[in-house]
């Protein structure tokens, strides 16, 4: 019978002890968490969260204090459990004295991959990633954007069911960021799940359905990004805004934040942007721009943040 | 050299990674032209004729007993070139692994081995095997090679100097099982060389127990001494016992020697495996 997750964990916890003074560190606390088949699922926290330790406990790289992990119904401890899982690493470490060529050979062949398959493979995929003319050259002569894309061929190119990505665009440039969600953005309908733990919230909120949110260790909120971000409101700016008006804007209901050249106010509803108008206006301020919001998955996590669980 | 050339299976892969990571780092070409300078030494020194010299100097006469006395001289000639290749060999080597265990447990390259659908022991197991290949075709190259000039050079072929082929390459694979240990607890490449040149050492020091053991005054002393002597590998003794072997030395004591050694090295790398396994990375 065929799994209905990709990843299962059941109050998986990681605490490490120093050698000598035993003091302990709770890394991951009794986190339990499922990602469907088949979804793209993001994982967010501030650095230190336990992301990575997660994603490794995920991995058998590092053995959880307790609970457990299951991928598609296997215990993550058993290696064959690990064969249809891609994984790019952060701040990863490929050999350099290897070509991109042999790179992704060395790894779909620790992958369970035949030669002659490999060889079919290797010229597709770098070309998918766009690196078909580096493919004889080794790669210490890469860029880190390439290297982030050949990094994302070695995790795709044995075809995983499970694709888990540790900050996959972590200094890479823009082009290079846009690169990197064309290719995620291709494996759409093929039927693989994407586990992307990233502290770039936009990146998430434009590419995935589901996210948890980690803070010290612990789950603070998870679900559907498209309910998580669905409240919606009014965002005015204006510019030449007095401070003596800003309490009455506050009085108003509005969520004041300062801009470079002005304020930007966060309402619920029209009546709310209507008043704070008027009052700008009383006050001499001049209105640039009145848009519709929604509620943006920074807001939704800098208030999980603050609070330990979504407004 | 590309994996793809061949029908490599993970546990080739990871040998074949092992060496292109020793010729990447110059490990592979340092062996062997270390290996090729000692035979070039070899190549000068026999300029001068041995035969011509041996019967010079030992004033053999042209009897009989000429030709086994030349066989004689040859074959102990084996035996000490044996012993200077087997010191210069196993010393090499345990410089030439020292950095090979570490470097894979670097942070973001061994996360994304473990990753894989291998086990922690295949893993280990597959960067030993390939140190060890490394290795092991350095001394047979080496101890060929100057098997070659010596016989070509004498005309006496001894098929017991390629002894120091095996005995060379048992005993690094014994010393490198202390190495992947020390490699796997502490990452540290120079306490993997420090450990594994002090057993080679303390070996020697140890063999000396028919002598030692007369001076000691407690039983317990020498009780603990003899413990030490079976417990750490025989480095020594089974380099006595090679040079014996070459010289058909009906004395050579080489099977405690060689069981004892294999017995430290299974036990040393069975630890190394299981701390492997349990480790956090």
């Amino acid at each position: 019978m065929a799994a209905d997750y990709a990843i299962q964990t059941d109050g998986i916890e990681k605490i490490y002890r120093s050698r000598f003074r035993g003091r302990e560190i709770r890394a991951v606390s009794n986190l339990s968490l499922n990602v469907p088949v088949g979804s793209k699922f993001g994982l967010l926290g501030p650095n230190g969260a336990g992301k990575t330790t997660f994603v490794k406990m995920l991995l058998s790289v590092v053995t959880p204090t307790a609970g457990r992990a299951v991928l598609f119904g296997k215990d993550a401890r058993d290696p064959e459990a690990r064969r249809p899982v891609g994984y790019l690493p952060e701040n990863h470490r490929f050999p350099t004295y290897l070509t991109g060529r042999g790179m992704l050979d060395f790894y779909a062949a620790l992958s369970g991959l035949a030669a002659s398959e490999r060889k079919k493979r290797i010229p597709e995929y770098l070309e998918l990633v766009g690196l078909s003319n580096w493919g004889e050259i080794r790669i210490k002569k890469y860029s880190k954007g390439m290297l982030q894309r050949l990094g994302l061929a070695q995790a795709l190119i044995h075809k995983p069911k499970l694709l888990v990505l540790d900050e996959p665009t972590d200094g890479v440039d823009p082009v290079g960021r846009r690169e990197i969600r064309d290719i995620l953005n291709g494996l759409t309908g093929t039927g693989v799940t994407v586990f992307i733990n990233s502290h770039l919230l936009s990146e998430v909120e434009a590419f995935c359905q589901y996210v948890a949110i980690l803070r010290q260790g612990e789950l603070v909120l998870e679900g559907k990004v498209s309910s998580l971000v669905a409240e919606r409101g009014v965002r005015v700016r204006a510019t030449d805004v007095p401070d003596t008006a800003l309490a009455e804007i506050r009085r108003l209901g509005g969520t004041i934040s300062p801009l470079p050249d002005g304020v930007q106010v966060q309402v619920v509803t029209r009546q709310e942007a209507n008043a704070v108008i008027d009052a700008i206006r009383a006050a001499g301020g001049m209105i640039e721009s009145v848009a519709a919001s929604s509620s943006s998955l920074e807001d939704v996590f800098i208030r999980a943040m603050e609070t330990g669980k979504a407004a | 050299m590309e994996l793809s050339t061949g029908r490599a299976s993970a546990l080739g892969a990871l040998i074949a990674d092992t060496f292109l990571e020793a010729r990447a780092r110059w490990l592979f070409w340092g062996l062997f032209g270390l290996s090729t300078l000692l035979i070039c030494i070899f190549l000068f020194v026999l300029k001068i004729d041995v035969v011509a010299g041996a019967i010079t100097l030992m004033g053999i006469q042209s009897t009989t007993k000429q030709v086994f006395d030349i066989q004689r001289f040859v074959n102990t000639s084996y035996s000490w070139v044996s012993i200077v290749l087997y010191i210069w060999g196993t010393l090499l080597a345990v410089f030439a692994s020292a950095g090979l265990v570490p470097s894979v447990l670097e942070a973001g390259r061994i996360s994304l081995l473990l990753s894989k659908p291998l086990t922690r022991t295949r893993l280990l197991l597959g960067r030993y095997l390939g140190n060890l290949s490394v290795v092991a075709l350095n001394h047979i190259y080496l101890i060929c090679s100057v098997w070659l000039i010596i016989g070509v050079k004498t005309k006496i072929w001894e098929p017991r100097f390629l002894l120091a082929i095996p005995i060379s390459i048992f005993i690094f694979a014994v010393l490198l099982c202390v190495v992947v240990l020390i490699g796997v607890i502490s990452e540290s490449a120079a306490l993997s060389v420090m450990i594994a040149v002090a057993l080679m050492l303390i070996s020697t020091i140890l063999a000396q127990y028919e002598n030692v053991v007369k001076l000691l005054s407690s039983e317990w002393s020498r009780q603990l001494w003899m413990a030490f002597y079976w417990l750490i590998p025989k480095v020594y003794d089974l380099g006595v016992a090679m040079k014996q072997l070459i010289l058909y030395d009906r004395q050579a004591n080489w099977i405690a020697p060689l069981w004892t050694s294999a017995a430290f090295g299974i036990v040393v790398l069975s630890t190394a495996v299981m701390v492997f396994r349990r480790r956090d990375f």
